[in-house]
């Protein structure tokens, strides 16, 4: 792995922080109201919320784009308000997916596209050559497409490609606002997937803004659920999708499979409460059902 | 839909490979069908092709007994089929064009030569059928994303369509502009008659349709009640297509041994059959 990363941890915290839009207008409105959280290396956390929840803000407060009113934000300990001159710097560390990506490509290939944001580091042509190739593969983009026009390539791979061109970028943290809106089952799967391998292979921070409770069930480790402004709830995904009422009064929703457990379990059932997703949920009701099943066929 | 087949020019002119395949459908009065597919699939470019923003390269196109596809259709009679069938896409914003909610409401009706007072009335009913007239003097911009989808949909509904086809309205929305705009839709269809044809990549929006499409490489591969449509999990997954939670937990545990029938599609109907299962093993 690249030396410059495996020293820099990648943590981020935010102390105190507020925003407001449209400060002195009659439109005034506090997007972010004092929020203290903090966004480890190692795992993917889930940023979950209604809309309006200040997710979105949020995020472009993490990577520099706006400036909190209040309150500082720090990456690996240090304020990326300190010194403004060196916002660049910042960005590197800390790439920022919006949603829908795949209409910001511009480039003639897609090659080239990835490359964009490797090139503005000043590194060496052999070095984002690499960089553009391992992004691709990460993304799930195979190695043909990178000299197509992005054009020529469906809406999913054109997200993958956008994505490819954050990652090469080799940012300590990762933010996805939205990375499967409007994909398919599988496209979504494709993408997750990657980014969690992604995040295995750096131990990297990364950070996914969804609507899904199911893919962050699937994916995250840790969970923030925002609302109005606030952080409404935050822990491990067990803590936080075991909270339904929370959940719902938060205007989310819980995993289809809480709803299942929920069912069973006021009917009697004996159930763990750590089951959110079909896999742990086949699990637990094979050992359930299995004691006394001979045959057992492998999948 | 009688034998369509279609495929979009290149810039150059040639034809690319064919986006829709020879599908022959019909689409009933008051039904609420489902139209599920993985990404380029050609479920967008059917929806296109029934409102006539695209034409057929070859197959006709039959609207309530008359050929909308004909070549001597006049301009007039193309615009009259538009308005029978109404389109409401995914992304809300490409979607509002004025800067106030009910002048956005008034402008389809507006272009269709409908007089002011008759115009403001449908407008009114529009806005209160999906639930936003005290919004009606507000800015658009300034809505939340179901808000934003149900002024989108009260604008199609001023046009007063028979039809309306839905093109993943809810792909960008949180859970409860979800179900807010989900409730829209089965209202409208449920209460108003209207037709609607719902493509959507969520599995559990689905399943409360009377009928489920599932177009696979431009072909219609599936045409079935959802329960039989998602009983097919082998299949649909084939395709790159999920099913709901429940019936895919089930599913699962069949491949486990565990044998449990898959054409289920309610957590209180999958909970049955769970606890009668463990009930067994005691």
């Amino acid at each position: 792995m690249n030396q410059e990363n495996s020293n820099s941890a990648g943590t981020v915290e935010l102390r105190g922080v507020s925003y407001i839009y449209g400060r002195g207008t009659p439109f005034e409105k506090k997007a972010i109201d004092n929020i203290n959280l903090t966004f480890e290396p190692g795992c993917i956390t889930g940023l979950i919320g209604h809309t309006g929840s200040g997710k979105s803000t949020l995020v472009q407060l993490l990577n520099g784009l706006l400036k909190p009113d209040e309150g500082r934000i720090l990456v690996d300990g240090v304020d990326i308000w300190d010194e403004p001159k060196k916002q660049n710097k910042l960005r590197f560390k800390v790439g920022l997916v919006f949603q829908y990506p795949e209409y910001q490509l511009f480039e003639e290939t897609v090659r080239r596209d990835i490359a964009y944001g490797p090139s503005n580091m000043k590194l060496s042509g052999e070095e984002i050559e690499r960089r553009v190739v391992e992004s691709a593969k990460f993304c799930g983009l195979d190695e043909e497409l990178l000299d197509k026009s992005p054009f020529e390539l469906s809406g999913g791979q054109r997200r993958r490609a956008a994505i490819a061109g954050v990652i090469a970028m080799e940012p300590r943290v990762l933010i996805l606002d939205e990375p499967t809106a409007g994909l398919d089952p599988m496209g979504r799967e494709d993408i997750l997937g990657g980014m969690r391998s992604y995040q295995r292979a750096r131990n990297s921070t990364v950070i996914i803004v969804s609507h899904s409770m199911e893919d962050m069930a699937r994916y995250s480790d840790r969970i923030v659920v925002m609302k109005n402004g606030r952080v409404e709830a935050s822990g491990g995904r067990t803590e936080v999708f075991s909270r339904s009422d929370m959940l719902i009064g938060a205007g989310l929703d819980v995993p289809q499979i809480t709803r299942l457990w929920e069912i069973l379990k006021g009917r009697g059932i004996e159930l763990p409460d750590d089951v959110f997703t079909v896999e742990r949920a086949c699990e637990v009701l094979l050992d359930l059902l299995r004691t006394d099943l001979q045959t057992v066929k492998g999948r | 839909m009688k034998n369509v087949c279609f495929s979009y020019n290149t810039e150059d002119g040639r034809p690319t490979n064919q986006v829709l395949k020879n599908i022959t459908l019909t689409i009933n009065r008051g039904e609420f069908v489902a139209v599920l597919g993985h990404n380029g699939s050609g479920k967008s470019t059917l929806a296109k092709l029934l409102n006539l923003i695209l034409l057929p390269d070859s197959g006709s196109i039959i609207i309530d007994g008359k050929e909308v596809t004909s070549p001597d259709l006049s301009d007039d009679e193309v615009y009259e089929t538009r308005r029978h069938v109404g389109m409401v896409f995914q992304n809300p914003d490409n979607q509002l064009v004025a800067t106030v909610v009910e002048e956005d409401v008034a402008f389809g009706p507006e272009n269709l030569g409908i007089p002011p007072a008759e115009i403001r009335a449908r407008v009114d009913k529009a806005l209160e059928l999906v639930g936003m007239s005290e919004y009606r003097r507000h800015s658009p911009s300034r809505l939340s994303g179901g808000q934003k989808q149900r002024i989108a949909i009260a604008g199609i509904i001023a046009m007063l369509p028979d039809c309306i086809v839905f093109d993943e309205p809810t792909a960008m929305l949180d859970p409860s502009g979800r179900a807010e705009v989900m409730n829209i839709i089965r209202m409208l269809n449920r209460d108003r008659g209207i037709t609607v044809l719902h493509i959507t990549h969520n599995m559990n929006e689905a399943i409360t349709a009377d009928r489920v499409i599932v177009i696979n490489d431009g072909e219609l591969c599936m045409d079935d009640t959802p329960r039989r449509v998602f009983s097919q999990v082998a299949k649909l997954h084939s395709i790159g297509l999920d099913v709901p939670q429940v019936t895919e937990l089930l599913y699962e545990l069949g491949l486990c041994g565990v044998e449990l029938p898959v054409d289920v599609l309610t957590y209180e109907e999958c909970a049955d059959l769970l606890i009668r299962k463990i009930e067994e093993k005691k």
